[in-house]
Formats: structure tokens, sequence, C-alpha cells
């Protein structure tokens, strides 16, 4: 990171971003009672689910985040698939 | 808006925002001022018992003489109570006691109180108490819509978010949102939540987004609403808010950056945007 980038705001994680992360989290928190370890089971159990369906699903690259929408609230999960595997039909 | 009977049914608005300190009680006193210079009728209470506030910033401490508590018990009627504005004779303030309990009045009675009033104006705005017990269960019990206050803070995000929550469950319908003390110049550098950003965060329909502003400091000193001041950016997002509120499409501005004098001198180099 230069000098003058630094000097006048650079890249440094900007605290807001980190507000807005720290609050995401908080928030579901606050309303859900979702404690880490079970966010992390629910991605286990999530990825074990779809690859019996799917090419294998890695539950270490799933991302799950619970959003507040305008009536509800909504669960949105990053669920990357490995590509270029032979077919699994 | 008039009932089937003839009735005159004004609208019941509590401003409530669970933290303290982000604005309540000015939000209060300016959108209950504009909305009487755009012409309505327009009571404010003060639900906050036991910590009366909107009389000092809206400069009628002096005129008091009976209060919200007197009504509920019967000392006083509503008409003795209320104190007329030292302006705007459409606009009149009902104080809360200063020295009584803020268990003294009850949901029952905030309802009925709420019902006596929107017969005489077409607006009725209500300062709710920080927090989420009684002060504040009492201050929504009679409301018909709720207007949250919060500002690009975690703490008072957070605190918003439990107000929604409580406020659904009271089946208030969704509240509207004001976006206080916002400072665009932080904003620019990432160092302060965007209005968007707690927009995403909290999810409910915007009403208002206000800068901060030391004018609103200096209005508070004088007792007089920031809407007056015509150099006041606050003043001019709570006129608007006010308009919002009576139904009229009005976009929200883009917020300018307040220099001081030092940066202003300076500004030729070094601060970037964006």
């Amino acid at each position: 990171m230069g000098f003058f980038e630094n000097l006048f705001g650079g890249r440094r994680d900007r605290s807001a971003s980190l507000a807005k992360q720290r609050l995401m989290m908080v928030l579901v928190d606050d309303r859900y009672k979702l404690t880490p370890e079970m966010l992390q089971q629910m991605k286990v159990e999530i990825a074990e689910v779809l690859s019996r369906y799917l090419p294998a699903v890695d539950a270490g690259q799933i991302e799950v985040k619970i959003l507040r929408g305008e009536a509800n609230d909504y669960l949105k999960a990053d669920i990357p698939l490995k590509r270029g595997q032979p077919d699994v039909g | 808006m008039q009932r089937s009977n003839g009735e005159h049914m004004g609208r019941v608005i509590t401003i409530t925002s669970g933290k303290g300190g982000v604005g309540k009680t000015t939000t209060t006193a300016n959108l209950g001022t504009a909305l009487a210079l755009q012409g309505g009728r327009v009571v404010v209470v003060d639900a906050d018992i036991g910590l009366r506030n909107l009389d000092v910033v809206m400069g009628l401490e002096n005129r008091i003489v009976y209060d919200l508590v007197d009504v509920v018990e019967g000392r006083a009627r509503l008409r003795q109570a209320l104190i007329r504005d030292k302006r705007l004779p459409e606009l009149c303030l009902l104080p809360a006691a200063q020295t009584r309990d803020k268990d003294a009045v009850s949901r029952e009675q905030m309802i009925d109180l709420t019902g006596q009033l929107r017969r005489e104006f077409d607006f009725v705005l209500i300062d709710s108490p920080a927090g989420i017990e009684n002060g504040f269960r009492n201050a929504i019990a009679g409301a018909d819509e709720v207007i949250i206050v919060t500002t690009p803070e975690v703490s008072a995000v957070r605190d918003a978010d439990r107000i929604i929550g409580l406020v659904e469950a009271a089946e208030k319908g969704p509240p509207s949102l004001v976006v206080n003390r916002i400072k665009p110049r932080l904003v620019n550098r990432g160092e302060m939540l965007s209005v968007e950003d707690v927009l995403e965060l909290l999810a409910i329909t915007l009403i208002g987004i206000v800068p901060d502003d030391e004018t609103i400091v200096t209005s508070t000193n004088r007792g007089e609403a920031a809407v007056y001041d015509h150099q006041s950016q606050a003043g001019r997002a709570f006129l608007d808010v006010a308009r919002r509120l009576r139904g009229e499409e009005v976009p929200f501005p883009v917020l300018q950056e307040q220099q001081g004098m030092l940066e202003r001198f300076f500004g030729i180099f070094g601060r970037r945007r964006s």
C-alpha cells in the first residue's frame, strides 16, 4: 500500500464496511439466535443433501447469510459446484 | 381524514428509536413545526414521563401549567394542558410530567388520550422515550404509524432493528425510517455507514435523510425548530420528511459535504471522494 494512499484513506479495510458486516451478523443473531456452530452444522448438512444430486459440494465453500427483506427475511446461500466433473446422471 | 359519521380523525404517529440520544425529540419538534408550517393542525406529545424534554427543545418550557399525567388523572382538561406554540397557532404541545414516575400512565389511558387528540388535530406526533419497556409500549399503543429514528452507528442500528421487530409484533404496520446525523464526508471516505447500508440492514421504507448539522445545536439552544432556519440543511431535510408524510413524492437530495474552514483552505489537494 502506497504512502499516499494510506495517508489519504487508501485501500485499508474501511470501517463502514466492517460495521456493516458486523451488524449483519449481530442482527441475524439477535433475531434467530443462530450460533456459529449451528451455522457450520447447517452448511455440512446442506453439502450432504446436495452431494446426493450434484457433483461433490464442499461444506467449507458454502456461504450462508440471512438477509432482511421487505416482508420476510430470507436465507441466501452461495454454493460453488465443482465444474468439469464427468456426468453424474 | 373523516370518519363516516363525520367525526374528524387525525393521524397518530409515534417517533421512536430504541437507543437514546439519536434525535427523537429533535425530529418530533421539527416534524411537528414543519407540518404546522405546511398548514396542518398539529399536536406534539411528550410521552417521556419523568424526563420532560420536548418543551425546552421547542422553547415552551415557561408556559407549562398542566401536563399529560394531570390530564390522564383528571386534574386538568385536555384544552387546559395544551400549550400553543409561540409562532404557529395551529401547533400545540402536550408536555410530559417531570415529577412523576414513568409508570404513571397506562396503555389504555394513552389510547384514550390519542383518541381524543386525533379528533382535534390532523397530526398527533408522539415523542417516545428510549428503551423497549412500558414507556415505549405506551407511546406506540395509540399510534397508526411509527417512525423510527436512527443514526449510522452500529449501536443505534442494532437497537432500531429490535424496535422494528417490536413494532411489527404490535401490528402497527411497517414503520418508516429517518436516518439522522449523516456525515457525507465520512460516508464518502467509507468510514460511516451510508443510508443504503442502513436500509439494507433494516429493510424498511425510508422517509428521511437528515445530515449532521451544527445548526441543530444553535436552534436547540434558542428553543426554535431548525425548519425556520433557511441555512439549515437539517431543517430542509425535516421539511421534506413532513411533505413525504403528507403523501408528496419528494426526491432525496444528494447531501453536500459540510466543510470546515481549514478543509476549504486545504481542499485543493489530498481529499479523495469515493
